[in-house]
């Protein structure tokens, strides 16, 4: 019996496929019995997203457990399997463990980083929990999984910078504010994406929210779903004397901020920055307005540079997370092979302790038991070593079967 | 003599701390932080106790020759450093602070320890304070200079729109003005007392407030750069570009001064 991974990612298989074969609950659910019962698994978890249908298992034969699988997962969607396996890899044993890590960890994501993965894999374990398809060995790779998919979210930025232009423009504003709750923010047009940079800033503490639109019934509607206020088109300079974040997004064809407008107001602020986050085209704020001091103005375009500089330092990120999830992989598998002969070594122990017992009441008791103990502990020190040793060396079971069946020490758990 | 020992030891740490302050710039590393901070705490600690001991050794304190009292102000700026790194949770502060901290060391360490006292006719109670208050002041103006680089720093990034490795690692603009306008609000009284009380003892003396010692001549420039800059900063609203620049000018002449101390002869010793 051995640990193993199959089914296809996003690099492996076209969308086309893989939305096929993600399944709902229920239907997982169905599989996973099915599969317990015919496909010669001791135990199961089905991993299904848009981007990854994945078996993880416990079988004789990894080769045959995929294919039940894979079968079931086609069979419910009316596919041919032999289209399907194509797109199929499979990792066995300590690739297995390294896999799983990796897609915890959301090394092994379309977007590096991204932070849903680990939900759903989570989801996938529960699931098969409640199917009863999951025992001690997915039990604790996946436990172990959730640990180092901690570990790196933690010890590394791989998810740390933003990687969408809303986002984006939410973290430049903590780099230009220190915090962003109580700050004012003011909403020019009414459009979709200003709203969605509006609702992040919100949601990051920033009060109050003013909405100016040309049409004054949708800026009226636009403050009720933001919880804001509306302000009337054509008081904008007002607005702008006491707003920190001004997000642009209109229609309009000239600049809705003009250069005057904000060096007007520049004067009454003292100091305070103010970030314009433009993401209008054509553009809404006058490109002179940036050369004014204590105003940062963002366009679209710079959001997407800055995006596309957070990839590239998540990238980087991602190597040192590499390194850290080889690391754990190292020590889930001593962990794994300890737990082989630890059984072994405790029955063992029990068994000699019982026979010294009972020797020494019946012919020993003068040699008294503190000798006695002594020469046990001797004899046994050699054996125990041994089976450590061979089982680290990956041939602990057939030791641990040689020493059941020299002691008599009945089956193994 | 057992105090130079952890001078040197003192030295050695910071210098790695320096270093390992100056990886993690680069490389954003958990580790290298904690060693970093772990070198830090080590080279102050040895230089806390060298300084006692130069205190026992000597029966005063070890403020009576310029490379003891630049010693001295090193030492407050390495505590100095380790408190705002932690309050203003800027983690990188030690790349910029710390090897202005280096530098004065050796500044420090190329002259005899012993050094040319100061006037013998400066005596007493009256010239540790004179000192002690210049150099808490001095100490703070190494982070006032340290916060205004790294606000040009991110403020530049931010102007540019290219994010590189200051973007990511620096605080955001608002922390780091707020970090300068403290450390010079914190640093000009103590220099003000001290130049005050240095230059009321020298009219006694010498008849003079500036008796002809550069060091005290190039101490009244920097005073009044720092002077015009807090005045502009809590009346006219200064702040951002304009202040960082006055800082950095302010502190080029505190290193002038502490140059004119150690190179032209002066009441100071040289």
């Amino acid at each position: 019996m051995g640990l193993f991974v199959a089914g296809m990612n996003h690099r492996t298989a076209a969308v086309a496929v893989r939305e096929q074969l993600a399944l709902e609950e229920d239907k997982l659910r169905e599989i996973l019995r099915e599969v317990l019962v015919e496909g010669g698994m001791a135990e199961a978890v089905i991993v299904s997203t848009c981007n990854r249908v994945e078996v993880y298992g416990v079988a004789e034969v990894p080769g045959e457990a995929r294919a039940t699988v894979f079968r079931h997962l086609c069979h419910q969607r009316g596919l041919d399997p032999a289209a399907v396996d194509a797109c199929l890899y499979t990792h066995v044993d300590r690739d297995a463990v390294s896999h799983t890590f990796r897609v915890a960890a959301s090394l092994d994501s379309m977007m590096i980083g991204e932070p849903q993965i680990l939900g759903q894999v989570k989801d996938a374990f529960a699931l098969a929990q409640a199917c009863e398809a999951v025992g001690p060995a997915l039990h604790s790779l996946f436990t172990h999984a959730f640990a180092v998919a901690k570990k790196v979210r933690t010890e590394t930025d791989v998810g740390r910078y933003a990687v969408s232009v809303s986002f984006a423009a939410v973290e430049l504003a903590k780099k230009i504010f220190d915090g962003l709750s109580g700050r004012t923010v003011l909403l020019v047009g009414a459009g979709k994406m200003g709203e969605l940079a509006a609702r992040h800033l919100v949601e990051q503490g920033a009060f109050p929210i003013y909405v100016a639109n040309r049409t004054w019934s949708r800026a009226l509607e636009m403050a009720r779903a933001l919880s804001g206020t509306a302000v009337p088109f054509d008081e904008l300079t007002t607005a702008l004397a006491s707003a920190d974040i001004v997000i642009t997004s209109t229609g309009a064809h000239e600049p809705v901020i003009r250069r005057d407008m904000v060096a007007e107001v520049l004067h009454g602020r003292r100091g305070r920055p103010l970030f314009f986050i433009d993401i209008a085209v054509p553009r809404n704020v006058e490109e002179s307005v940036e050369t004014l001091e204590d105003v940062y103005c963002y366009d679209i375009d710079d959001l997407k540079q800055v995006v596309d500089a957070n990839l590239r330092e998540r990238r980087r990120e991602a190597q040192r997370a590499e390194t850290l999830v080889e690391r754990e992989v190292g020590k889930f598998l001593a962990r794994l092979a300890d737990a082989d002969v630890i059984p072994t070594i405790v029955s063992l122990r029990e068994r000699l302790e019982s026979i010294r017992l009972g020797e020494v009441k019946k012919t020993m008791a003068r040699l008294g038991d503190a000798l006695s103990s002594a020469i046990v502990n001797k004899i046994l020190h050699t054996p125990i070593t041994k089976l450590r040793e061979s089982s680290r060396a990956g041939h602990g079971r057939s030791w641990t079967e040689l020493v059941h069946e020299l002691f008599g020490l009945g089956r193994q758990g | 003599m057992i105090s130079s020992t952890f001078f040197t030891l003192a030295v050695i740490g910071y210098v790695c701390a320096t270093g390992l302050a100056l990886a993690y710039l680069v490389q954003r590393h958990d580790l290298i932080h904690r060693l970093g901070s772990v070198a830090t705490l080590g080279g102050w600690v040895c230089h806390s106790l060298a300084l006692v001991i130069r205190g026992v050794e000597m029966g005063r304190p070890p403020l009576a020759s310029l490379p003891e009292a630049v010693s001295v102000a090193v030492w407050v700026v390495v505590l100095l450093e380790m408190w705002a790194e932690r309050h203003y949770g800027v983690r990188v502060l030690g790349a910029f602070v710390l090897p202005v901290a280096v530098m004065l060391s050796m500044s420090a360490v190329g002259r005899p320890l012993e050094g040319p006292d100061i006037d013998r006719a400066l005596s007493g109670a009256w010239l540790w304070v004179h000192i002690g208050l210049a150099l808490i002041g001095i100490a703070a103006f190494v982070l006032n200079f340290a916060g205004a680089v790294m606000y040009l720093l991110q403020e530049r990034a931010l102007k540019a729109k290219r994010p590189g490795t200051f973007y990511y690692r620096l605080p955001s603009l608002e922390t780091l003005d707020r970090l300068t306008y403290r450390t010079l609000a914190l640093g000009f009284p103590f220099l003000t007392t001290g130049l005050l009380l240095g230059a009321l003892w020298a009219r006694r003396v010498w008849g003079s407030i500036f008796a002809f010692d550069p060091l005290a001549l190039f101490s009244f420039v920097a005073w009044a750069i720092y002077a015009a800059t807090l005045a502009g900063r809590a009346a006219a609203g200064w702040h951002g570009r304009r202040a960082a620049y006055f800082a950095i000018i302010g502190f080029a002449a505190l290193v002038l001064t502490l140059g004119a101390g150690f190179l032209l002869p002066g009441r100071h010793g040289s």
